[in-house]
């Protein structure tokens, strides 16, 4: 048994809500991925296998469709709105990504469903959320990233501010939308009552701001972004750091709790011949208030700066994290996919699942479980469905439709 | 009378500290969990020493990043290397249904109170641990930060620009991303719990779980044997997909068309019809291969606006465009005032202070934020007391010992 196989869900995202039915199916639901006929808009989201553009190749489909299974349905007609509408009598959850209003209009917006099941809790995962001054604004990944605050602070100081390269905005949202599904599902089990899940990603995102979003309202000075690092005030605040053969991350600051770490890796870069005792006996856990009192000199955090540099820079990545293992320190290599994929840690762990596609005659690895668990622990049941591959199974062998029904709303296109 | 809170009965033991796992619980309390937050009083949460600071000044209870991962928790603190801590700890085990933990492997079991240990004295409790590598492997030992855990998962490799080192993003990214399947995992287990009366044991690694925004990279490579790199601001398929400059110093503005429509919208806002009618630009491939020359005129629009502006009038036709916000434009900005994303709180040294709100907004019982971020020990008292139904002897003598630090 899995944690959350007695329910079910209707997942009518778009390519902005994917990935919260899939948690929801990995976590044991039963996920039914309900698709216009023809597909998804996501199926035609690239990465694509082989770089063929098709429906059931889309690597991005695949990367949030696990789990789940597939009808077809054209919710923008009478009958297909009936057959959703019977569905949704049964469904635990129903997620959905439109613009606001959108279901509404086609009379399927919680008051609709409300009325015929109680019980559900309805999600919706917008960009800026169902109302608002700017809730019918036009959005992007990028877009949302600038509203919500995570792209202001991120980038080189001398050119536009930059994003994550793989969009990141809706997997947020859609991460908040699956607890908050849950955190009301807990409930309607006590109350038998369900209720409407709302979930803007602009809200969302500013979670990577590490708080900084709260600066102006706190009272606080601002952060700004700067080639990898971070400025605040005078200080230029290096987190990427040269190895001989690439790039690491390095925590290097100061106070009662990071100075701790800041002390035993000057320590081990003196015992390399690498600076004087003066300078490795610095009051590490001062040495911020020193800088911003002025007691030390900004110049003083540069040329520490650049000692630990020649450091970094002196070794490896492997050497580096050899280090960090062995002593402590606050740094990690910087790694392409292709050394995540090949990681010996992620390995060790059993991370990576292969999932066989029986429909292209191969197997594919795909990022493992996002957590461990003892009792119940996530299965990869389903492959990433194809288009409607769960017609005739939803249709006639669980919502009792005949052959003949389901003959005729294929031939009507509705499903 | 306000509506019971969705998670009104849960009750969770939380001895985790920094960021990624008292994020998780943060999210928990909002819908109405009780989270009695363990704290060392002898070695200071790293949270409670980061800034942004209330006043911009620092203090024990001033990180603004503290108060928002821990409003509305109780605040205890627990010397949890002096023996007679155990007996409030193992009081506490009995009251919670859920145990949660974010040290380095091994320091839960240096106390005895890892999973094999906790469910000899309570066997349907549920333990979730949540580090950066996870509970074993040979990086297991790794300590630190949601920054280590994004650049070894391939997250700073893809940010910045192709032709410059990686920017990698804002700061400990992992811990952004982790929370959240941690709370989807707490409220799972508590579901198998109700109705089988089994507890268990979670294994979380933040990596593990946040390459999961990485999936299409990731299967472009195990699929397609692609690595993919940093690529700026610009996509795959559309153009224009870039930020530009507005008036102002360091000031700028997010566009993007995926459309015709937005494009031709776009051209006629920067007063460019020239463009819309330009048949080399008239499909998305066309732009995307004539990128630089649209990106220039664009430019050339927004270094006369204000973002503000430049981005109403982009919406007003459709565009998507939004000004690139720091903290001061966000906190004045009407949808996230809608959304009352800014909340304010009473803390107990502070007095008035700011969290952010809830993420998911549930209609009929909505989060409601139980306070600010506890003080070092500030309901030691209440939770021994109340929860606990300890006497004031007891408690004196317990303090006597220097449990409470």
């Amino acid at each position: 048994m899995q944690m959350l196989s007695p329910y079910r869900v209707l997942d009518l995202t778009t390519e902005r809500g994917l990935l919260c039915g899939q948690v929801l199916g990995d976590l044991g639901a039963d996920v039914i991925k309900v698709e216009p006929p023809g597909g998804a808009p996501a199926r035609r989201l690239g990465p694509f296998l082989n770089d063929e553009a098709h429906p059931d190749r889309s690597l991005y489909w695949w990367a949030y469709n696990r789990n789940k299974r597939s009808v077809t349905l054209d919710i923008d007609r009478p009958e297909g709105r009936a057959l959703l509408r019977r569905m949704a009598n049964s469904a635990d959850f129903l997620i959905e990504s439109f613009n606001p209003g959108e279901m509404a209009a086609r009379g399927l917006g919680y008051e609709d469903l409300a009325a015929l099941n109680p019980a559900v809790v309805y999600v919706s995962i917008s960009a800026f959320g169902q109302d608002g001054p700017k809730a019918t604004y036009a959005d992007a990944d990028l877009i949302i990233m600038a509203a919500g605050g995570p792209l202001m602070l991120t980038g080189d100081d001398d050119r536009p501010p930059v994003r994550l390269s793989v969009p990141q905005a809706y997997l947020h949202a859609s991460a908040d939308a699956a607890v908050g599904a849950l955190a009301a599902h807990h409930e309607s089990v006590r109350s038998g009552r369900g209720q409407r899940v709302d979930v803007a990603a602009q809200e969302s995102v500013a979670m990577a701001t590490q708080s900084w979003v709260l600066a102006a309202p706190l009272g606080s000075v601002e952060i700004r972004r700067m080639s990898g690092g971070v400025k605040i005030g005078e200080l230029n605040i290096p987190l990427v750091w040269p190895a001989r053969d690439g790039y690491i991350a390095l925590t290097f600051l100061f106070g009662t709790a990071l100075g701790v770490f800041t002390r035993k890796l000057m320590h081990y870069i003196c015992e390399r011949g690498l600076c004087d005792q003066a300078t490795r006996d610095k009051d590490w856990i001062a040495f911020g208030d020193q800088l911003a009192s002025g007691a030390e000199p900004i110049s003083e955090f540069e040329r520490v700066v650049e000692i630990v540099r020649s450091f970094t820079r002196s070794h490896t990545k492997a050497e580096l994290l050899q280090f960090a293992l062995e002593r402590g320190f606050l740094m990690t290599p910087i790694t392409t996919i292709e050394e995540v994929v090949k990681s010996p840690q992620l390995e060790s762990r059993g991370y990576w699942q292969s999932v066989e596609h029986p429909e292209l005659g191969r197997s594919i690895r795909y990022p493992g479980p996002f957590a461990k668990f003892s009792a119940t622990p996530i299965a990869y049941r389903h492959r990433p469905p194809t288009v409607g591959e769960h017609n005739r199974e939803v249709y006639c062998g669980e919502l009792g439709l005949s052959a003949a029904e389901l003959a005729g709303l294929a031939e009507k296109g509705i499903v | 009378m306000a509506p019971t809170l969705p998670l009104a009965d849960v009750q969770i033991l939380d001895f985790m500290w920094v960021m990624a796992g008292p994020a998780a619980t943060r999210i928990l309390a909002d819908y109405g969990a009780t989270v009695i937050r363990i704290e060392s009083p002898t070695r200071v949460d790293t949270a409670r020493t980061l800034q942004p600071f209330h006043d911009n000044t620092a203090g024990p209870d001033s990180s603004g990043l503290f108060g928002n991962c821990n409003a509305g928790k109780f605040g205890i603190s627990l010397d949890l290397g002096n023996p007679r801590s155990r007996e409030v700890v193992h009081d506490l085990l009995q009251w919670a249904e859920v145990v949660t933990e974010s040290f380095s492997p091994k320091a839960m079991r240096a106390w005895g109170y890892d999973y094999e240990s906790l469910r000899k004295l309570k066997p349907d409790i549920i333990m979730l641990s949540t580090c950066l590598m996870g509970q074993n492997g040979p990086l297991s030992r790794i300590a630190g930060f949601g920054n280590m855990a994004a650049a070894i998962s391939g997250f700073h490799n893809l940010t910045g620009w192709p032709d410059r080192p990686p920017a990698g993003p804002f700061g400990a990214y992992t811990d952004y991303v982790s929370p959240r399947f941690t709370a989807m995992a707490i409220l799972a287990a508590l579901d198998h719990h109700r109705r089988t009366g089994q507890g268990q044991y979670i294994d979380q690694s933040q990596a593990e779980a946040s390459l999961h925004f990485l999936a299409p990279a990731i299967l472009d490579y195990t699929a397609n044997g692609r690595i993919q790199g940093r690529v700026g601001n610009s996509d795959r398929e559309y153009a224009p997909h870039g930020v530009y400059p507005a008036a102002g110093e360091d000031r700028w503005i997010a566009i993007v068309c995926e459309t015709d429509a937005q494009w031709r919208g776009l051209c006629t806002v920067i007063n460019r019809r020239d463009l819309a009618g330009d048949p080399r630009l008239a499909t998305a491939r066309g732009r995307r291969d004539n990128a630089a020359e649209i990106d220039a005129a664009i430019s050339s629009w927004t270094t006369t606006m204000g973002a503000g502006a430049a981005e109403a009038h982009l919406q007003s036709r459709g565009v998507p465009a939004y000004q690139v916000q720091n903290s001061a434009q966000a906190a004045r900005d009407p949808q996230m005032a809608h959304r009352a994303h800014f909340v304010e709180v009473n803390h107990s040294t502070l007095g008035k202070t700011i969290v952010e709100g809830p993420r998911a907004h549930l209609s009929r019982t909505p989060a409601r934020l139980q306070g600010a971020g506890p003080s070092l020990g500030e309901h030691n008292q209440y939770v021994l007391e109340k929860i606990l139904g300890y006497g004031e002897e007891r408690i004196t003598g317990l303090a006597a010992a220097g449990v409470f630090g």
